[in-house]
């Protein structure tokens, strides 16, 4: 012991310690910036990463792909029993589109919620330590990302752009347990129910949608979605499927829980999406930490008092 | 030449770690288990017990330095954590005998260190809200497993990358 602790490693240790207090402060104040070296670093390492990532994914891509070919049968199976109905479907979707374009255009409407511009991008890391359910994808400010876009998979909504530097960006998952990450959402039917989706259940492994007025009726099953009006995501964005509605803890406003729709693990290629409608950026715009949050929080306060 | 493959193969694992966690949380009959990958750690500790322990602290604060900007924006924790560990890694190794058998459990048993370190750090800051309990069963358990098949396949190259690297230093000194 006196060995290990001689006066002079003392003294180092006594300084590293202070040293990296200060560090891990200076850091923890303002997680949702990045300053420039903390910007070319990332930018580098992405640049190291993603070459390690490719053929990574490529081969667990292969072994997807194996695993999709024993499942052929089965699935086409159920797909030929579905194909008639998505026929059908597709006839009365392109039908009413149609009508919706006229319509929109006999209104004069050109803003829609709905709209928005994709940037398609590659998960190249996953946060090892896993405490954050971040990833990490190929597309950055050159390639027009923004902070807080919302980020899709194939099947619905995964999370939110946190952290953008030239070349990489990093997402936050709804999976979080970041009490901030917040989504404005809706359950869609013909009297739409409002609310928030907030935080993550971990041991139900399902989102919890918060902030629902005690009067509405909610069906199990109910299909959510971002409802666009926290002023940055565009609307329709499918968030997952109701499995059951309680009450939270103060008993004032419903609580549902929420099935993701989208899987948070083994996620290779994503969509970020920017919303062609003009997106709020006030006093608590974009520039403020965890921004959107707090945007949502009110304007669906302010919905919640008129 | 050889001094460049060291911290080379240190990249290498650093790069390494969060492909791999791209499969992680694994899904077994509806529980979620999360794989974290430790390699950088462990060859921390391979290098610190069996060649240099100064190199281990200097590589383990870039490395660490590295993953806190990278990875999770919180700057000095794992430069911290990493050259924290090895030098625990070589007070411990001091007081037992120095063989493959328990330098590979040394290395297991600093893995839960970290783990139990990294897990005290994160519900400090609010990032976490699960039980000790859950955190073991959940996380700290599979990552044992996963981490220790890594070791089972990785700690004998490792040993004959440091012993030869060690015998040849030896003979250029004399």
């Amino acid at each position: 012991m006196p060995q290990f602790f001689s006066n002079k490693r003392l003294i180092l240790l006594l300084v590293g310690v202070i040293v990296l207090v200060a560090l891990i402060s200076f850091s923890l104040k303002d997680r949702q910036n990045a300053t420039l070296p903390e910007q070319i670093i990332k930018d580098v390492v992405g640049f190291g990463q993603s070459v390690f990532s490719k053929p990574a994914q490529y081969i667990t891509g292969v072994i997807g792909n194996i695993d999709g070919i024993l499942n052929t049968y089965e699935e086409n199976k159920q797909l030929k029993s579905r194909l008639s109905e998505y026929a059908a479907g597709q006839v009365e979707l392109t039908d009413i589109r149609e009508e919706n374009k006229r319509l929109l255009e006999l209104i004069g409407k050109e803003d829609n919620l709905r709209q928005f511009d994709s940037i398609h991008a590659t998960v190249i890391s996953r946060n090892p330590d896993q405490w954050e359910e971040k990833v990490i994808v190929d597309k950055g400010k050159a390639d027009g990302v923004e902070k807080n876009m919302a980020v899709i998979t194939a099947d619905g909504l995964i999370g939110k752009v946190i952290l953008v530097t030239r070349t990489t960006s990093t997402v936050e998952l709804l999976s979080t347990e970041n009490l901030n990450s917040r989504v404005a959402s809706v359950i869609a039917d013909e009297d739409p129910v409002y609310g928030l989706t907030v935080g993550f259940d971990k041991e139900r492994s399902e989102l919890i949608m918060k902030r629902i007025e005690t009067n509405t009726k909610i069906k199990v099953g109910g299909k959510v979605e971002s409802s666009g009006l926290g002023g940055i995501f565009p609307k329709g964005l499918l968030i997952g499927e109701v499995t059951e509605v309680s009450t939270d803890d103060y008993g004032l406003t419903k609580l549902v829980y929420v099935r993701p729709a989208a899987k948070f693990t083994l996620l290779d290629h994503v969509v970020i999406v920017k919303r062609k409608s003009v997106t709020a950026d006030g006093t608590d715009g974009s520039d403020t930490a965890g921004a959107e949050a707090d945007e949502k929080v009110k304007s669906k306060e302010g919905e919640d008092e008129s | 030449m050889i001094r460049f493959i060291f911290p080379l193969i240190g990249v290498l694992l650093f790069f390494f770690e969060p492909v791999f966690s791209l499969f992680s949380p694994v899904d077994i009959g509806g529980e979620q288990y999360t794989l974290v990958p430790r390699f950088v750690i462990v060859y921390l500790i391979f290098i610190a017990v069996y060649y240099s322990r100064k190199d281990a602290v200097l590589y383990g604060i870039i490395l660490g330095l590295l993953y806190d900007m990278y990875h999770i924006d919180i700057i000095g924790l794992y430069a911290f954590l990493y050259p924290v560990i090895c030098l625990l890694a070589v007070f411990l190794i001091k007081h037992v005998y120095r063989d493959m058998t328990t330098v590979m459990l040394l290395s297991l048993v600093m893995i839960i260190v970290l783990e139990i370190l990294s897990y005290f750090f994160a519900g400090l800051i609010s990032l976490t809200s699960i039980s000790f309990g859950e955190f073991v069963t959940s996380r700290l358990l599979p990552t044992m497993i996963a981490n220790s098949l890594y070791i089972g396949m990785f700690s004998w190259f490792f040993k004959v990358l440091f012993l030869d690297k060690d015998l040849h230093q030896q003979n250029e000194f004399m």
